[in-house]
């Protein structure tokens, strides 16, 4: 039945019903994750909140206005890291390959097992599995390419499966609105909107020369997923292609010299995790978000390094050539990518041994107590 | 105004003077040649603002005067032309420009000579006195050495430094580092200064051998006098880097080996090493020298050992292979001797053999051993 099987298995609502694992209280009421500032936004809601309109990365506020009654619980990243490893130790012990997608998500590639086994059969006892052993509701759809899998999830959900078998992909897709892609984004959706495209069917039958010329490169990934085309494979480990952070503010800002020491205090402890993976890099992003949402970022390339003067050095100057707008300032973010790994080209005027001796003791001190045991005087700051 | 010239002659001296014109000008009339004619000197200006070059050649004219003449169609003109007289008349009303060839009569329009920015001049008589082969010898072994970083500018030239009797020139990138000093010269008073890498390349090309070189400072330009040329450079405003703090003094392992063998040794190894960083190892045991690199991407690996004479600790130390090319390429002498403290610390390349009026130093960095 399958040439090419996939399984793709989402965790429902995974925060939520971790949380309600820990406190069965909280079961069947509306519950919301979030943070805890003024502008956190939802992480993940339950189903019971969904139907007053809440759903992920909505402002907390408003998450808070739809539904006065939900329950806010500030969520703990360490526990669900712990659940999630959990179900990815039941998902390799059974399969033959699989890639780990996210924190909840996961594709298995099945192919070849049909005749022995039976995808159908053999996904529906993994899943019954994962929900004994971790107690975590979870769904899956099964097909024959990734992309048709992940939607087959989606449709299954909350904790059902689906399986869309060979030849029927496009009929399932068709009658589906161009939302429910992946990729598919809010600007996306806006544009095909305005085109009257509304659903995958009608989107699948414009010429893709069009889409082209209207999306770009996009265009054509578009019109392929639209015709259940994706022959991306599942990919058991792939390398970290960069690494990020950002920072929003409580208050927005002007404060430059502020700014930049929150910059610096993010820079030192990405470097660190860099550090920490071997790896070292020579492209430095700065992002800065405007109190208007207009955001511009800039970056610059460098000699391979992991060290923090250096990186902070260069964070700084592109923070500069970046804020020439005098207003106020909502996030931060800072980037690294170019990753490889290997030992850094050491420099004449830069980096003395005293210094590179200090970085060292500086990281097995933060080994040893978490990586805010230590930090450089100059980055501490009252709001750190 | 009308003058003759050789058109080849005139050719050699636009070529050269050519050279100081860039590709996209700040002002229109820097495409163009200023040209302006006393007493029969044809004395030839070209500018991107950063640069100056003057040539001076003979001509027969009839009166004073300048013009400036669009600088591409008259080299394509002269570069298509065999070597004969050529006659340029100018009016002076519509600055329109007519060249007469053996073949026929080609028309250009000029620009007023006086629009052409003027150039600065020394204000104090100064002066430096070398042979070009210092300079020429100077600049090849120490351009390669700048850095393209634009938020170091002082290491994006070559840093000249003058004291009685000796010229010393300093290009670093932070990683490599080169010194060259000179005792034959003649000079009195001291003074130091940056040059940018493209006015170096120009006076490379402008320079011929074994002629006498004159050179001014004032406070931001540097002025080059040799045969009937003169090069004018915008120093680089910017504070050099104390390079003499970072070379080190002890250095306890000394390796001396035939410079070609140990060449050709790493560009062998060199294919063999990872793309990112071209790591080359060096180990060293008393006698043998054992080079290896390693690309874990592909999985390649390559290693060789030579004859060497060693005395020192034995040890590891791992080197920009690319960098190490570069050095040992510039140099011309049998054997180098690679100075050494710690794997960690910068290595000194000297020539075996120096004339005694020249001191080559060459500085590297190592790449770790180990990550951080």
């Amino acid at each position: 039945m399958f040439e090419r099987a996939i399984l793709h298995l989402d965790l429902d609502a995974f925060f939520v019903s971790v949380e309600c694992l820990r406190n069965s209280s909280l079961s069947g009421i509306p519950l919301i994750i979030g943070g805890r500032g003024q502008r956190s936004v939802v992480a993940s809601c339950s189903y019971e909140a969904r139907r007053y309109g809440v759903h992920s990365a909505m402002p907390l506020q408003m998450a808070l206005r739809l539904c006065p009654d939900a329950v806010v619980v500030h969520g703990d990243m360490d526990v669900y890291s712990r659940y999630s490893k959990l179900v990815t130790e039941i998902i390799a012990s059974e399969a033959p390959a699989y890639e780990k997608a996210s924190i909840d998500e996961f594709y298995l590639d099945l192919s070849g097992m049909d005749r022995y086994l039976g995808c159908w059969k053999w996904s529906g006892e993994l899943r019954q599995k994962i929900i004994r052993e971790s107690g975590l509701p979870i769904s899956f759809g099964l097909s024959v390419n990734k992309l048709v899998s992940k939607v087959g999830t989606g449709e299954a959900k909350p904790n059902g499966a689906k399986m869309i078998v060979k030849g029927s992909e496009k009929h399932f897709l068709a009658p589906l609105s161009v939302k429910k892609l992946p990729a598919v984004g809010d600007a996306t959706y806006k544009k095909l909107s305005f085109m009257g495209v509304r659903t995958v069917d009608t989107l699948s039958k414009i010429p893709p020369a069009l889409l082209q010329r209207e999306f770009g490169k996009q265009g054509l990934s578009l019109w392929n997923k639209a015709n259940a085309i994706d022959e991306s494979p599942v990919t058991p480990y792939s390398e970290r292609k960069s690494l990020s952070t950002e920072r929003t503010f409580q208050i927005d800002t002007t404060d430059v010299d502020w700014l930049k020491d929150s910059l610096a205090a993010m820079v030192t402890k990405l470097a660190y995790d860099l550090r920490r993976s071997g790896k070292l890099t020579s492209c430095v992003t700065v992002k800065l978000r405007y109190a208007d949402f207009n955001t511009f970022s800039r970056q610059q390339l460098i000699p391979y390094t992991a060290n923090d003067l250096e990186l902070i050095r260069c964070a700084r100057s592109l923070f500069d050539r970046l804020y020439e707008r005098r207003q106020l300032v909502r996030l931060v973010g800072v980037k690294f990518s170019h990753l490889v790994e290997g030992s850094p080209q050491l420099d004449l005027f830069q980096d003395t041994l005293s210094d590179n001796r200090l970085l060292r003791v500086m990281d097995q001190v933060r080994d040893r107590f978490g990586n805010t045991a230590l930090t450089r005087a100059s980055l501490l700051d009252g709001d750190n | 105004m009308k003058f003759s010239v050789s058109s080849s002659e005139l050719l050699k001296q636009l070529q050269v003077a050519g050279g100081a014109i860039s590709n996209n000008p700040v002002l229109p009339i820097l495409e163009d040649f200023l040209f302006k004619i006393q007493n029969n000197i044809l004395t030839i200006i070209a500018t991107d603002m950063e640069s100056t070059i003057v040539k001076r050649i003979d001509v027969t004219s009839d009166e004073n005067g300048s013009i400036a003449v669009p600088g591409k169609i008259l080299l394509d003109t002269l570069k298509a032309l065999p070597q004969q007289p050529i006659t340029f008349s100018i009016n002076p009303e519509t600055k329109a420009i007519e060249i007469t060839s053996a073949y026929g009569k080609y028309k250009l329009s000029g620009e007023d000579g006086d629009d052409f920015p003027d150039i600065s001049h020394p204000d104090f008589e100064d002066d430096i006195k070398f042979s070009s082969e210092i300079l020429l010898n100077g600049i090849n072994h120490t351009l390669f050495a700048t850095s393209n970083d634009e938020l170091r500018l002082a290491m994006n030239g070559v840093f000249f430094k003058v004291e009685k009797n000796n010229l010393t020139l300093v290009a670093t990138d932070a990683h490599k580092l080169v010194k060259c000093s000179f005792s034959n010269v003649e000079s009195k008073n001291r003074a130091s200064f940056i040059l940018p890498k493209k006015s170096l390349n120009l006076l490379k090309s402008a320079l011929s051998a074994d002629e006498p070189v004159q050179m001014m400072v004032n406070e931001t330009n540097a002025f080059f006098s040799f045969n009937n040329t003169t090069l004018i450079c915008r120093l680089i405003d910017a504070r050099y880097p104390d390079y003499n703090a970072v070379i080190p003094l002890n250095n306890p392992n000394l390796l001396v080996v035939p410079r070609q063998d140990f060449l050709s040794s790493l560009k062998r190894i060199s294919i063999y090493a990872g793309k990112a960083f071209n790591k080359v190892t060096l180990s060293l045991v008393d006698s043998s020298l054992t080079l290896s690199s390693k690309d874990l991407d592909f999985s390649n690996e390559a290693i060789e050992q030579m004859p060497c004479e060693y005395t020192g600790d034995p040890m590891d130390i791992a080197f920009n292979v690319k960098f190490l090319i570069e050095m040992l390429s510039v140099l011309d002498c049998k054997e180098v001797q690679l100075k050494l403290a710690t794997s960690t610390r910068a290595g000194i390349l000297v020539p075996g053999e120096q004339d005694e009026s020249e001191d080559t130093l060459m500085l590297l960095m190592p790449v770790m051993l180990e990550t951080y």
